[in-house]
């Protein structure tokens, strides 16, 4: 990683496993420790989410400013913005890099997509999916790119394994078999359980523990 | 010319107009989504095939191409000044701000990715000083001319190259919003061909200061297309 790029950390996964949620939770706890974020939101069809994070964090919460919240299409195709072309995502993050040297960190948010997403290592350096429980708890073992090749698994919706007849202790098990000593974090974005220790994964193995760029002016 | 390199220069020209080539173009529909949802719906490959000849004699013709060819007749002089001024003419040419970001978007893109392979060509080193430096923004036509000079293909084909890949990036659109089924796709591209030739032969000569474009409807759609809240595409 160049000593001058600002870090980035892709957040893919398929749709309403709950990117948005994470970084909605993530962000405010990084913002908390002085680290500041700005977001790359691509949409499949709408600009809701990014609408949303930019109103939650930046309008409402005051924790970055309104245009640290892009939203960016991807032609129907979010898979291939964040992997065999990702030139408009590097181009937006560029943007925002070189209009705002003191971030500690940039978030690019794939649109939902299957379970093959991965993300160019061009565009992000550290890469997150995100899978709900809700598909049941075949899904680790069923594998997929994402699921196998990401730095940090994040298992979602946790709160309604028992509704939806999902195993917490299968997916454990089939995420340390699948994914050998890579982490996985179980996590419910709803009411943040689980999301300090995401957040603590970011600063230690994305920022690598440099504090944040406002404490070292 | 011997054939060894005249194959490189075709195989080159492969690269860059291939879809697989990293320029980001999928992700616009140049206001196709736009018109989809209105209810001027496009709704035959034909009607396809009619608004992207408008978009080529009217629009990337006359303006795009141009800028391409008086480009390539100041990157052969080295004249980096005068390739900066075409940069900027074409740039500000281009009146729906979605439009302007992708076309610059995409050429730096390209640019940067060219350059990761040619990396010892002067003006093409002094383009990306320039769009550093904020005196050039990397509009597409130039950024193309750039790389497609730095790999030995012609003038002309360049003009091919460019407006066969807009023409394929709106077929692509069309076919993701379910407008008309592949084989049609590959239909209208191959009707396309004498208007792309056309278009390119009437407009790659043309001089910096006859560039013009005129296609209002088409304005007016794309500016309809940026405000959309809900779109698959940039504009």
């Amino acid at each position: 990683m160049s000593s001058k790029r600002i870090p980035r950390l892709g957040i893919g996964g398929p749709v309403g496993s709950g990117k948005t949620m994470l970084i909605e939770q993530v962000v405010p706890r990084l913002s908390s420790r002085g680290y500041r974020a700005g977001i790359v939101s691509n949409d499949v069809v709408s600009r809701e989410d990014a609408e949303r994070m930019r109103r939650n964090l930046a309008t409402e919460r005051g924790l970055m400013s309104e245009d640290l919240v892009v939203g960016l299409a991807t032609g129907g195709c979010p898979h291939t913005a964040v992997r065999e072309d990702p030139s408009m995502n590097i181009s937006v993050v560029e943007e925002m890099e070189s209009k705002h040297r003191d971030l500690d960190l940039i978030l690019i948010e794939s649109g939902g997509d299957n379970i093959t997403t991965t993300f160019s290592p061009a565009l992000a350096d550290y890469f997150i999916y995100i899978i709900d429980v809700s598909g049941g708890d075949k899904y680790p073992r069923k594998r997929g790119l994402g699921i196998e090749s990401c730095d940090l698994l994040v298992i979602n919706k946790i709160d309604i394994a028992p509704y939806v007849g999902a195993d917490l202790g299968v997916m454990e098990r089939d995420a340390k078999i699948i994914r050998g000593i890579k982490p996985y974090v179980f996590v419910n974005c709803k009411d943040g359980q689980g999301t300090e220790e995401v957040t603590e994964h970011i600063i230690r193995d994305v920022l690598f523990e440099a504090p944040p760029k406002v404490l070292r002016r | 010319m011997s054939i060894h390199k005249a194959s490189i220069e075709e195989i080159s020209m492969l690269q860059l107009s291939d879809s697989f080539f990293p320029s980001g173009m999928y992700t616009t529909s140049s206001g196709l989504e736009a018109l989809y949802y209105s209810n001027r719906k496009i709704t035959d490959a034909d009607g396809l095939r009619d608004l992207i000849k408008v978009y080529l004699e009217h629009q990337l013709g006359p303006a795009d191409c141009s800028a391409l060819g008086n480009s390539y007749q100041h990157i052969q002089r080295k004249d980096l000044q005068k390739l900066v001024e075409v940069d900027n003419i074409i740039f500000s040419m281009k009146l729906i701000e979605e439009v302007r970001n992708a076309s610059t978007r995409s050429g730096t893109q390209v640019l940067r990715c060219v350059s990761s392979f040619r990396t010892d060509n002067s003006i093409m080193n002094g383009y990306q000083e320039a769009i550093k430096d904020k005196r050039a923004s990397g509009v597409y036509p130039v950024a193309l001319a750039v790389c497609s000079n730095a790999l030995g293909i012609s003038k002309y084909k360049a003009g091919l190259m460019m407006l066969y890949g807009f023409s394929v990036s709106m077929v692509g659109a069309a076919l993701r919003l379910g407008v008309l089924q592949h084989f049609d796709g590959q239909r209208i591209i191959h009707e396309l061909k004498p208007s792309i030739s056309e278009t390119v032969e009437k407009n790659i000569d043309r001089p910096l200061t006859s560039m013009w474009q005129f296609a209002p409807d088409i304005d007016i759609l794309q500016i309809a297309h940026e405000r959309m809240s809900s779109k698959m595409f940039i504009t």
